[in-house]
């Protein structure tokens, strides 16, 4: 079940079919070194892929540079990545969805099952959840791809489902205009789950002129260029407003600082919604108060529960294409990982840098 | 429609008595004087002003600068607007009230051409005209003009006072109706005010199982526990102390958290909510502390912990009156003062309803 384990830790241990399963390890801070991966054994309701496509998370990033991410704190050598689609090489006994041969995307985490959570079909906060690189699981859930989806496509879903959770929980359709703060990866997955999801006008915001410029490129109606200070806050919420025409119904901040969460508090119209997506900030300082007396909500999110089907349906029918986020590509040897991190962790031009396997 | 004015040089009523209502001049400065009633338009009705409360709001402008959040007070203004009395008079096209029915008022006057009016969310029209919101005069007077839709009957067994009870008790039932109150729901109540108790009771009456109660004085918990709060907790001013007091909540609750309402509005408390609140639920701010609050967002969103915002209520009376009528609500233990309408009482009740502590809800009586 995403266990396995380290070759230290077991004697001679090898697959018996040929090559040894190789993996990319976190050992310490900026340390990522392949190394042989045992798997666990095959369970019944279990598969085994051979992964093709894995993209990097900016929490990926995250764990490489500081060994942490939020609360998460890696202990013990981990397997990173979670972004990720395959091919299936082997099935358990009682699997019956998916044969030898198919190519999958990959759901990363196993919930409990046993939780009121769980049995209230809120798996995702699930609180024994076990995550592709998320200490302290190494990097489930298989969901068959249609033909015309590639296994990088099949790859994004992951992050794609990040933008289809926070659109349902803030209700995304055709009569909502759209505010989004970041036009990074998050910000950008969002955009196109918004539009797939009807919303009529989106506008989005950053401090980049590069990320703005693919941004518009992607189909945003109107970008706005902010600053990171506070004092401009009142002006860029006329900005945004205006450039809305109409009101703003709904924001997210895929950002998640102070000035990214005042801004959508302050643009967004009474009755409407803030869906907070970026986790940036623990302690936020946020005009509070006048928001809710306009009774604007706070949707919080939390990564996504049953995306993947819709995910792969949009990205089959070519209302959603992901294809123009992945910049960069690199293959799986030590040192393309090391370039492939360093690429990530920049940002700039870089959105999503996917490994092809 | 609640406007009406000042009277300058002897310009009496009809019928005898002069109206008199009590006028905010300016800080801790209230003088009852004559007020001039608006003409009665076809659709309005004349009430004869028998019950008052007064609001948190109405002591704000009082005390402090006469603004109250982004209202500001620039002309004299009469206060007050909880209310219910008796129909004196009825407008040509009235047909569901007749002089002499009992009534409670809602107070605000929206504008039914916007979108947010079309679409039910009234509360927050922005050309909303509401009683001692400035500029609009309120109602703590001997007689008001308001259009009859917003008059409700009194049963025979709701009193008056308790008419001018279902203001506040709107808040309470709003927020409820905002949280999805429900038989499933504990609530953590932050603060045991006039607002945290008829949000206490309100919850009650939308059948939560168990609800908890915090507040820094012990004499408003206990009164919160008189009314049938399940767990108290005493709490601090002390922003150190979040932790601890997260704790001591979940062993007062012995359960999930599903609601929080914040009937306070300070970084703590709101602090407080959203980190006792499990993962998937909801905290409601409804009092209005400070602007710009520091509190931990990000933990909370994470957990997918939403925050729902509440600003007065709509469509609450019919239901408010119902709970009474019934008697699965009692507010008559939260009227702890009454005065009468006279210069000396006016200025007493402020000063009682400003302290606070053993005085929850100020009542007049005209």
């Amino acid at each position: 079940m995403g266990k396995g384990g380290n070759s230290e830790d077991v004697v001679a241990d090898k697959e018996e079919v040929g090559e040894e399963n190789m993996a990319a390890w976190l050992l310490g801070i900026k340390t990522l070194k392949i190394q042989p991966f045992i798997l666990p054994p095959l369970g019944p309701n279990d598969v085994k892929v051979r992964i093709k496509a894995v993209g990097i998370c900016g929490s990926d990033v995250h764990h490489f540079k500081t060994m942490r991410c939020a609360n998460f704190i890696v202990k013990k050598p981990m397997v990173i990545g979670h972004e990720c689609a395959g091919i299936i090489e082997e099935v358990g006994s009682e699997v019956k969805n998916v044969v030898v041969g198919d190519r999958v995307a990959l759901e990363p985490g196993i919930s409990c099952n046993r939780c009121s959570l769980c049995r209230n079909g809120q798996y995702n906060l699930c609180r024994e959840m076990k995550f592709f690189g998320s200490p302290p699981t190494n990097g489930s859930l298989a969901n068959q791809l249609p033909d015309n989806v590639s296994l990088e496509e099949g790859a994004m879903c992951e992050p794609l489902s990040v933008g289809i959770h926070a659109c349902r929980r803030a209700q995304v359709g055709p009569e909502t205009n759209v505010l989004i703060m970041g036009s990074g990866p998050i910000g950008l997955v969002t955009m196109l789950a918004a539009r797939a999801f009807g919303a009529p006008r989106i506008v989005l915001v950053d401090v980049d002129d590069q990320r703005l410029a693919i941004a518009k490129e992607l189909g945003a109606d109107h970008v706005v260029r902010v600053s990171t200070n506070i004092q401009d806050l009142d002006e860029e919420v006329a900005i945004i407003q205006t450039a809305m025409v109409s009101a703003v119904d709904v924001s997210f901040d895929c950002v998640g600082f102070n000035k990214t969460m005042s801004t959508a508090l302050n643009a967004t119209r009474a009755g409407g919604k803030v869906c907070l997506v970026g986790l940036a900030q623990s302690e936020m300082t946020v005009p509070l108060t006048p928001a809710a007396a306009r009774e604007v909500d706070i949707v919080g999110i939390f990564r996504y529960r049953n995306t993947w089907p819709l995910c792969l349906e949009f990205l089959r029918s070519g209302k959603i294409d992901v294809k123009p986020l992945i910049t960069h590509r690199f293959s799986f040897s030590q040192k393309d990982i090391d370039e492939a991190f360093e690429t990530s962790a920049r940002g700039g031009n870089a959105i999503k840098v996917m490994f092809n396997l | 429609m609640g406007k009406g004015g000042m009277s300058q040089g002897g310009d009496e009523k009809g019928e005898g008595e002069e109206n008199m209502a009590a006028w905010l001049l300016g800080v801790n400065n209230l003088k009852i004087q004559p007020f001039i009633l608006p003409p009665l338009g076809p659709y309005d009705v004349r009430v004869g002003m028998k019950a008052v409360g007064i609001c948190g709001s109405d002591v704000h402008y009082l005390k402090v600068k006469l603004r109250c959040a982004h209202f500001i007070v620039k002309e004299p203004m009469v206060i007050g607007h909880e209310c219910a009395g008796i129909i004196e008079e009825v407008g040509i096209e009235v047909k569901s009230l007749v002089p002499g029915d009992r009534v409670a008022l809602e107070p605000g006057i929206s504008c039914w051409r916007c979108q947010l009016c079309k679409e039910g969310r009234y509360n927050l029209c922005p050309d909303m005209k509401f009683f001692a919101t400035p500029p609009v005069h309120g109602s703590l007077a001997n007689q008001v003009v308001h259009p009859a839709d917003l008059c409700f009957k009194l049963p025979d067994n709701v009193s008056l006072e308790e008419g001018a009870m279902c203001e506040p008790l709107s808040v309470g039932v709003h927020a409820c109706r905002r949280a999805n109150i429900g038989p499933e729901s504990n609530v953590l109540i932050m603060g045991a005010g006039p607002i945290g108790l008829v949000t206490l009771l309100a919850a009650r009456a939308f059948g939560a199982p168990r609800i908890v109660i915090v507040d820094v004085d012990d004499y408003r918990l206990s009164v919160a526990k008189d009314l049938g709060a399940d767990g108290i907790v005493k709490v601090s001013t002390n922003t150190q102390d979040v932790a601890e007091e997260v704790v001591q909540i979940h062993k007062a609750m012995g359960d999930r958290v599903d609601v929080t309402f914040d009937c306070a509005g300070f970084d703590k408390t709101m602090s407080t909510a959203l980190s006792a609140t499990s993962a998937g639920g909801k905290v409601c701010l409804v009092g209005m502390g400070h602007n710009e609050m520091m509190v931990p967002l990000t933990p909370a969103a994470a957990r997918e912990v939403d925050v729902v915002g509440v600003f007065r209520y709509k469509n609450t009376w019919p239901l408010c009156i119902e709970l009474l009528r019934s008697g699965k609500i009692d507010v008559k233990p939260l009227i702890t003062h009454r005065f009468g309408f006279s210069q000396q009482e006016v200025e007493e009740a402020f000063e009682t309803s400003a302290r606070g502590g053993t005085a929850i809800k100020v009542m007049f009586n005209l």
